[in-house]
């Protein structure tokens, strides 16, 4: 959470919906960093990042009307955006067999490596989450950020499915536990 | 299942994470309506995954933004068909329902003027009608006024002696007056008051003079249905009295039946 919060995520829904351009400003200044990061992680590509990212806004902003708070938090609902139109774009474009294969290695290897960790100490956050075990850094990832299904984790990473959702668990319990 | 056993089932981070499968999502959708601590729980897992992506969260170049800007259109406007050609399609129909109806409104227009010239022209017919019968009317009123008005001045000359002539035993009702222009001798008679003569007879004008009867001329009473008022006679210096008599078609050189008479009056 980087600037001072200004709106409740209500009022600057309700201002995006009444195309503010204050609040998309707002919005952009708040959320574009934890938005671009996901995509940086699925991309391993900064300038296909950044484009990705401008769609990814674009795409926020002239479907902002149907977004639907009764269905879950504004940011659960852009990160969705910003996975599936990386996810898209690695379909659509040559990137695909490519990108798509570093991105699943790099799920896999970062954490067993355990280097990702230190790119995130200059955050403060970060150095918390260096509690969590990377096996469920990792799960958490490719499931939050990666959109993958139980049986795409079970079948990257070798666990059965039961383990997949208990380990799920254990894992959100935990970040919960470190964040709040 | 009670709210503790949802909220520890593990189900609800699967659902945030993205990994429940349809029928669980539809499952926690409902949960989510029905229990405010099921959305609570829900809301608080998304806060931690939340913080946790922004724990990751790396900063885009500031061009990105200003791109962003640019391409942004932050008009009241929620489609991306253009402004133009929203106004063209709205210009179009407005034109084309202007159209139908200004059409429509021509067509009556056109079928009011049409009864409108049908109305006018009878009124027209009828009006050049009544103006010709007027103007005969007219003619006929002028000419009886002129009629009148010498029949008036005859009896308004101050020269004009008025004779009346009383009806004979031979014939009641058989009277008539006489206008005699004592200074030119012209003659006038009134004859309207006699009776119709019987067929093939004829009124005969007398005038008496020194003791004389002098035939001034035959009347006619009966003009194809009008009776004639003044007759001009034949003019008399002087005379002692005036008669009609009813004689054969044609006259007679003396009177044989005397049915009205009147004398001069002596001044």
């Amino acid at each position: 959470m980087s600037s001072i919060q200004k709106y409740t995520e209500d009022e600057l829904v309700r201002l995006l919906q009444s195309r503010n351009r204050e609040a998309f400003s707002y919005l952009y200044n708040n959320y574009s960093g934890a938005l671009h990061g996901i995509i940086v992680r699925l991309t391993d590509n900064n300038v296909l990042a950044e484009d990705i990212l401008q769609e990814v806004f674009l795409k926020i902003w002239n479907n902002i009307s149907s977004y639907d708070a009764t269905k879950g938090r504004l940011f659960t609902w852009m990160m969705k955006i910003a996975r599936n139109l990386t996810i898209d774009t690695f379909r659509s474009k040559g990137y695909k067999k490519q990108q798509k294969i570093v991105t699943d290695e790099n799920f896999v290897s970062n954490y067993n490596d355990g280097t990702s960790n230190e790119k995130f100490d200059s955050i403060g956050i970060s150095k918390n989450l260096a509690v969590l075990k990377p096996e469920q850094r990792l799960i958490i990832d490719m499931a939050y950020f990666g959109g993958y299904t139980q049986e795409e984790i079970s079948k990257q990473t070798g666990l059965p499915l039961g383990t997949v959702k208990t380990r799920m668990r254990a894992a959100i319990l935990q970040l919960r536990k470190l964040l709040t | 299942m009670n709210v503790e056993d949802i909220i520890s089932s593990g189900l609800l981070e699967l659902y945030v994470a993205g990994l429940a499968s349809e029928a669980e999502k539809q499952q926690v959708n409902t949960w989510r309506k029905q229990y405010p601590e099921v959305e609570i729980e829900l809301q608080a897992i998304e806060i931690a995954l939340e913080k946790y992506a922004f724990a990751h969260a790396v900063a885009p170049a500031a061009s990105v933004k200003e791109k962003l800007i640019e391409k942004i259109n932050f008009q009241p406007v929620d489609t991306t068909t253009p402004v133009f050609d929203i106004n063209e399609n709205k210009r179009k129909k407005t034109s084309t329902v202007f159209w139908k109806w200004g059409f429509a409104a021509s067509v009556i227009l056109f079928l009011g003027s049409l009864l409108l010239n049908l109305k006018f022209y009878n009124h027209s017919k009828k009006a050049e009608a009544d103006l010709k019968s007027t103007k005969q009317k007219l003619e006929s009123v002028v000419a009886q006024t002129k009629v009148l008005k010498e029949d008036i001045a005859v009896i308004q000359n101050k020269y004009t002696m008025a004779v009346s002539l009383s009806a004979q035993p031979t014939m009641p009702g058989a009277t008539a007056k006489i206008y005699w222009i004592t200074n030119t001798g012209e003659v006038m008679v009134d004859a309207s008051n006699l009776p119709d003569a019987p067929a093939g007879k004829q009124y005969q004008f007398w005038a008496i003079v020194d003791g004389k009867p002098v035939s001034g001329g035959l009347l006619i009473t009966n003009n194809k249905g009008m009776k004639i008022r003044m007759q001009k006679m034949k003019s008399f210096g002087s005379a002692d009295a005036f008669a009609i008599s009813l004689e054969n078609e044609g006259g007679n050189p003396t009177p044989t039946k005397v049915v009205s008479m009147g004398a001069v009056s002596k001044i």
